[in-house]
């Protein structure tokens, strides 16, 4: 399992993320926008296909809060 | 009765032949196994129920009811911490509309540390109590035959609770008769059992990866998250996965496009960090039965 091997391969299929490996699950953090991309579910399969040809039995979405998009949107 | 059509029934009919007579068909098998359950249970001098309130144990509690009436028969709640709240409301609310009757009694495998280091086979520890308990139950009130509501399906599931059934000469007829999970939410909503379509129900500590500590306050934040995420109206298989400060949600795959839209992303985060976790991730695969048995303890 290589999380940065992940997000590589992410960034390949057009998904900017950042991957973190805890054992078999893979928690992946996007920037704003991006995590709406995810309701698509041929993307999520997609992710969740190349999450497993990474070693990673799961991988799951960080979520934001409202409070949190925009504090990051004004660079706090 | 309504007209019973399991779903294992319409898997095997030909594609072009949903006719009348192939659900006839599929409603005598249910039946002929509810027959068989009704005359399983009437030889029986009394039985008591290790009763959840879930699919299975309410259908064979009404079940049994019918077939030997409340004199012979004790429907047993085992309350825990790792039993939710809600559940423990709905059986208790089921049990009064159809009459069923009902005993409350503590189970106390938190004080066992062997459950409390959550072991692979937690579940062992857990119904060695509940069973202890329930043959005490038994044996005190002159209760003959103690049964569970394990169906077919279950057989194909790691359950090493099965084993402390065994050891306590625990029969479990839904199984032993060969009712697979569909038929018994057939045979639920022909009764009206409001159960019939009610999503799987299994402890909270089945929440915690292997080898991640089963404490109260662990159980208590996965209940009050999967509470608040049920009060913004997530309905079907849901799950919050206890992963340290992460919480991982897993909700039905077909509707995740649903929620993972952002006003819902932020009130999922906002419910999730209220019940005490940090973190909040969404599962991209969705709902998956014992999805933690895939996952080292890592983080945990």
């Amino acid at each position: 399992m290589s999380a940065p091997s992940l997000s590589q391969a992410l960034a390949a299929h057009g998904v900017e993320a950042r991957v973190e490996a805890r054992g078999a699950l893979a928690v992946i953090t996007v920037p704003n926008g991006v995590a709406e991309r995810l309701r698509d579910a041929a993307l999520r399969r997609a992710v969740v296909d190349l999450a497993a040809k990474h070693g990673f039995t799961t991988v799951a979405l960080e979520m934001a809060s409202a409070t949190d998009e925009r504090a990051a949107l004004s660079g706090h | 009765m309504e007209p019973v059509l399991t779903e294992a029934a319409r898997a095997e009919a030909p594609a072009t032949d949903d006719s009348p007579r192939a659900a006839d068909s599929a409603t005598s098998t249910a039946r002929e196994k509810e027959r068989r359950l009704i005359a399983w249970l009437a030889v029986r001098s009394s039985v008591i129920l290790g009763f959840s309130g879930g699919v299975d144990s309410a259908y064979l509690a009404c079940v049994a009811l019918e077939a030997i009436g409340p004199s012979r028969f004790l429907a047993v709640i085992g309350r825990s911490p790792s039993y939710p709240d809600a559940q423990w409301d709905a059986a208790r609310a089921l049990a009064a509309k159809f009459d069923i009757p009902v005993l409350e009694v503590r189970t106390h495998e938190m004080l066992d540390p062997r459950y409390v280091a959550n072991p692979s086979n937690r579940c062992y520890f857990c119904k060695t109590e509940l069973w202890s308990v329930l043959r005490a139950v038994a044996d005190e009130r002159g209760f003959d035959t103690i049964i569970d509501g394990t169906n077919a399906d279950d057989a194909t599931d790691w359950r090493p609770g099965r084993q402390a059934a065994d050891e306590h000469a625990v029969s479990s007829p839904l199984a032993e008769l060969g009712f697979t999970k569909d038929e018994i939410r057939a045979l639920s909503k022909a009764r009206g059992l409001p159960t019939w379509s009610q999503p799987s129900s299994p402890c909270l500590s089945s929440r915690l990866p292997y080898g991640s500590a089963v404490t109260i306050e662990r159980l208590r934040q996965v209940e009050r998250a999967e509470s608040a995420l049920r009060a913004l109206g997530i309905d079907g298989d849901l799950r919050v996965r206890h992963h340290g400060d992460l919480a991982r949600v897993e909700i039905s795959a077909d509707r995740l496009d649903e929620w993972l839209a952002p006003p819902r992303v932020h009130a999922i985060t906002a419910a999730v960090r209220e019940a005490g976790f940090a973190r909040v991730a969404m599962d991209l695969r969705g709902f998956r039965s014992g999805s933690l048995n895939v996952i080292a303890p890592a983080g945990a």
